[in-house]
């Protein structure tokens, strides 16, 4: 596993620190300490210092946006994306509601097929050209996992079929590999203990956060290249959140992840790289900052990331 | 008197004449809203208890037998309602046959491949089907398609080799195909209705996770949108098959109303309603009478227990998805 | 704390044994898995839209076949039918068979009586039992609702014989009243419910509001209620009309002569081997298609006007 194992205390939505304080790691930041609120810069210093980078100097950038723009008939949603999602870091997408986080995740995996958006631009996984007509969209979705806003597991399957529906679907009927493949999934979404003795059982009895981690376990279980999260605990409470962050940041040492989040602790605390988007006068979103998420919080360039960044916590 | 205790007998006066009021204005619209509960009541009650009561003088002279009973002789005075019930129940099931695949797969159309305009104009037509009265459908299917089955349809069903065991026969229009024909018309508008409002209610979070994965449309809707709306599925075929078991004038038009127990789907037979139709007016009084209302008897408990197992599942239908709980965890 | 967290690296205890590249949940072991994944997609994906492509055609064709039922009966009955419609035939009396001319103006009055009698009885009732279930919570609204319900599913013949029993043989003769009792036992459950369902669409807390204020409640009821949930109960009376207009057999045992009900009469011509007769059933035929069609259609437009207004 990347990284010691450290002992972090928890930290709430609202900034506030549970448990104790600066246990463990190396050199607790002082932010933990001082008399201030933490704000979303010091947390992100804080988390920085705890997990020491995974730079992959040789990996290449997982997906590159260049120049996207995405609008539904004449009304333009979000525009002016160009952006690097680094492999094998966590790239947290932040700004308020309304900017477009959402639909550019939904682009990169062609989900505007059914919504009637149009995307312009370049979108590459990889070397697929995820935007162009001869790309087959369900052959690009199987290479990429989605996490939605709400858990939602298929309410009339079992956890397991739950789990290995996205490689049933894909044609793979080896049933070793597929139970081989949900065991898999389901350890690295910390849910294997809870469910190996109900897997037949049907998935509507978990509590929320654990149908979040089975929706995980399921967009694991394809193997995906790219992992995109959108609002992942916005509807579930602080203690499931929590898990769900700390899995985050487990599987970033090999899962790619895009995470959608309005929520900027969460940011701070989870994400290596941040993308911010905020609404132009227009009322049109776009991309406005991307960078390192401790340069974003602490030193961002452009001056309405800094009035966002800092305005959020006063 | 003080000022606080005069306002509050004030106030306590107010109370009395508004409730005397509420009280006085009430009361004969109460009357009626009770007036007409009751009747209601009293006319579901009266149907069951006169109809038992006609009944029982067929069921005292037959038997318990009277319900399976296989001959249908008015003039030996032997009544039993088995051949009917054979009769009723093999023309609903064809008719299921028919309605099932073609229902189900309109309201496929309607829900998930037709453009909204299409699926509008189409759902209207559909509902407009159903409002065409039952005696139309009958002299349509008696007038215009019996002749065409006598002429076209059933010379070829009878040619198709391997179908032999269903389709043989004397065939001169009139039959239990017919017959479940225009069940399946019949029916056709509630299972398509129903239907489609399942699938569509299927929620488009659980389409999604499914697309997300990399399925095919036609997996979406086989893997996530069936299953999910199962329960609204049963629902709408349970329903129609009430309605088919009840359906008696159209079907006594067609179905050639010869009590035996039929061979070939291209024989004539009878049903319940068929025989209640067309028996009734010659009927002899006393027994006669009695086992034909004895016959409606039967009908009624086989299309109220289907019913009310149909509205049962219409009321399971999930309203939401449970998947919201977001407990600790 | 330490409890969340350990909760969760407990049960991660394979996510340690994830990185041996030997064990079988290892992320080395799913990198090994994912070009098979990939294979079989792109392989089956062929067949999977083929399979997609053949389902949609059947969906078509499926739909075609479930529309052709009403555009073979709208048309036959028009071609048929239209023939035989005159003003004459309209308002002149049935005649014997083999005299020419007559018409069917007994039917049609007859039909009018007896639906008009049945909705004097049963809107009234319907509407007063309605009000009833939406003001009462309880066993006896539940029971009435389910019992409305289970009488929507009676079949129309069962009703005939019941209307039969109830009125034709005390008084030893049919009566068009009988006919219209049996309509209205027929028309009656599904008014209930679809008042109840257009009252229910009422805002609640204006009903309150106007009791809180002091109102009476008939005159609560009657002001609030009535008129805001009044295109629900056009919509639904119109269309529990439409229902009982159509009916035919529970005419059989009450109507006292098939030329005194439009249905019936469609049924006793039809039925007969002369062109003549089946002449005037089509075109009867054509006249009740058209009304019932046209009822429909009102009900409809007048559904979608009032909520257009109301908004």
């Amino acid at each position: 596993m990347v990284g010691p194992e450290v002992e972090r205390p928890l930290v709430t939505g609202d900034g506030r620190t549970l448990g104790p304080a600066g246990a463990g790691g190396a050199g607790a930041a002082p932010a933990a300490r001082s008399a201030s609120a933490p704000t979303p810069a010091s947390v992100a210093l804080e988390a920085a210092a705890r997990a020491p980078a995974h730079l992959d100097p040789e990996a290449g950038p997982a997906v590159t946006l260049e120049n996207v723009r995405v609008s539904f008939g004449d009304h333009v949603a979000v525009r002016n994306v160009t952006l690097a999602l680094p492999a094998r870091q966590v790239t947290a997408l932040v700004g308020p509601s309304g900017c477009g986080k959402t639909t550019v995740l939904r682009a990169i995996n062609r989900l505007h097929d059914h919504t009637g958006g149009r995307v312009e631009g370049s979108i590459r996984l990889g070397d697929i050209d995820v935007c162009a007509p001869d790309t087959d969209p369900e052959l690009l979705r199987a290479r990429i996992g989605m996490v939605f806003q709400r858990p939602n597991p298929f309410p009339t399957m079992s956890i397991l079929d739950n789990v290995t529906s996205g490689l049933r679907f894909n044609g793979i009927r080896n049933r070793a590999l597929l139970r081989e493949a949900a065991e898999s999934a389901l350890r690295h979404a910390a849910l294997w203990d809870i469910v190996k003795d109900r897997l037949h059982q049907t998935a509507l009895r978990l509590s929320g956060g654990q149908q979040q981690r089975l929706c995980i376990a399921r967009a694991l279980a394809i193997e995906p290249d790219v992992l995109l999260m959108d609002e992942p605990c916005s509807a579930l409470d602080p203690v499931a959140t929590a898990k769900i962050e700390d899995l985050i940041t487990h599987l970033a040492a090999e899962v790619t992840i895009v995470l959608v989040t309005h929520n900027m602790f969460q940011a701070a605390r989870v994400s290596d790289n941040a993308a911010v988007f905020l609404l132009d006068e227009d009322r049109v979103g776009e991309l406005v900052e991307v960078g390192p998420t401790v340069e974003i919080f602490h030193s961002p360039r452009n001056e309405r990331t800094k009035q966002y960044v800092t305005g959020h916590v006063g | 008197m003080t000022a606080r205790t005069s306002a509050a007998s004030a106030v306590s006066v107010k109370e009395a004449l508004r409730r005397r009021h509420a009280r006085r204005g009430g009361r004969g619209y109460a009357a009626a809203r009770w007036a007409a509960a009751g009747l209601f009541l009293a006319v579901l009650l009266g149907l069951v208890v006169s109809i038992a009561i006609d009944s029982s003088q067929a069921l005292a002279h037959s038997g318990i037998g009277f319900l399976w009973s296989g001959t249908w002789n008015p003039t030996a005075n032997d009544y039993g309602a088995g051949i009917l019930v054979v009769g009723t129940i093999v023309t609903t099931f064809v008719a299921m046959v028919i309605v099932v695949p073609v229902g189900l797969g309109m309201a496929a159309f309607l829900s998930e491949l037709a453009p909204r305009w299409l699926a509008g104009s189409l759902s209207t037509a559909i509902e407009l089907l159903a409002a065409v009265p039952s005696i139309v459908v009958g002299l349509w299917a008696l007038l215009v398609l019996s002749p065409l089955f006598a002429n076209y349809l059933e010379p070829f069903l009878k040619a198709v080799p391997g179908l032999e065991w269903f389709f043989h026969g004397p065939a001169y229009g009139p039959s239990i195909l017919l017959a479940s024909v225009v069940l399946a018309v019949m029916t056709l508008p509630t299972v398509v209705a129903l239907s489609r409002t399942a699938l569509s209610g299927v929620a488009l979070a659980d389409r999604e996770a499914a697309m997300a994965l990399g399925a095919t449309h036609w997996q979406v809707v086989r893997e996530v949108v069936f299953p999910g709306a199962r329960s609204g599925i049963a629902a709408a075929l349970t329903l129609a098959v009430g309605r088919a078991l009840g359906e008696s004038i159209a079907v006594a038009m067609v179905v050639g109303n010869s009590p035996a127990i039929p061979h070939s789907l291209l024989s004539t037979g009878a049903t319940l309603g068929s025989a209640i139709v067309n028996q009734f007016a010659e009927a002899a009084p006393g027994i006669g009478t009695s086992s034909i209302i004895a016959l409606a008897a039967v009908l009624l408990v086989l299309t109220l227990a289907v019913n009310a197992g149909g509205q049962a599942l219409l009321r399971a239908m999930r309203p939401g998805r449970p998947g919201r709980a977001a407990g600790a965890g | 704390m330490s409890s969340v967290l350990g909760t969760v690296r407990a049960a991660d205890s394979g996510a340690d044994a994830g990185d041996d590249p030997e064990a079988r949940w290892s992320w080395a072991a799913g990198a090994r898995r994912r070009p098979v994944i990939h294979a079989a997609a792109r392989r089956t994906l062929g067949r999977r839209r083929r399979a997609g492509r053949l389902v949609q055609a059947l969906c078509v064709l499926c739909a075609a076949i479930g529309l052709a039922p009403l555009v073979a009966l709208v048309y036959y009955t028009a071609e048929r039918g239209l023939g035989g419609l005159s003003i004459g035939f309209l308002t002149h009396a049935p005649v014997p068979v083999g005299i020419p001319g007559g018409g069917i103006s007994t039917a049609i009055v007859g039909s009018a009586e007896i639906v008009g009698l049945a909705l004097v009885m049963a809107i009234p009732v319907g509407l007063m039992a309605a009000l009833f279930l939406h003001e009462r919570r309880g066993h006896l609204a539940g029971a009435i609702r389910f019992g409305a319900d289970l009488l929507t599913g009676v079949p129309s013949i069962v009703i005939g014989i019941f209307a039969y029993a109830l009125v034709v043989r005390p008084l030893h003769h049919f009566s068009d009243l009988a006919a219209a009792f049996a309509l209205a036992v027929l028309m009656l459950p599904i008014m209930i419910r679809a008042d109840e369902e257009a009252m229910r669409t009422v805002a609640t807390d204006l009903w309150e509001a106007g009791v809180a204020l002091g109102a009476r409640r008939s005159r609560v009821a009657r002001s609030v209620v009535l008129r805001g949930a009044l295109p629900g109960l056009v919509t639904g009376n119109l269309l529990a009309v439409s229902r009982g207009v159509g009916e035919t057999a529970p005419l059989l045992f009450t109507v006292a002569a098939p030329s005194f009900a439009m249905t019936l009469l469609i049924y006793t011509e039809g039925t007969e081997p002369f062109p003549a007769a089946q002449q005037t059933a089509w075109s009867t035929a054509l006249l009740l298609l058209l009304f019932v069609l046209v009822l429909s259609g009102v009900a409809r437009l007048v559904a979608w006007h009032l909520t257009r207004r109301a908004r």
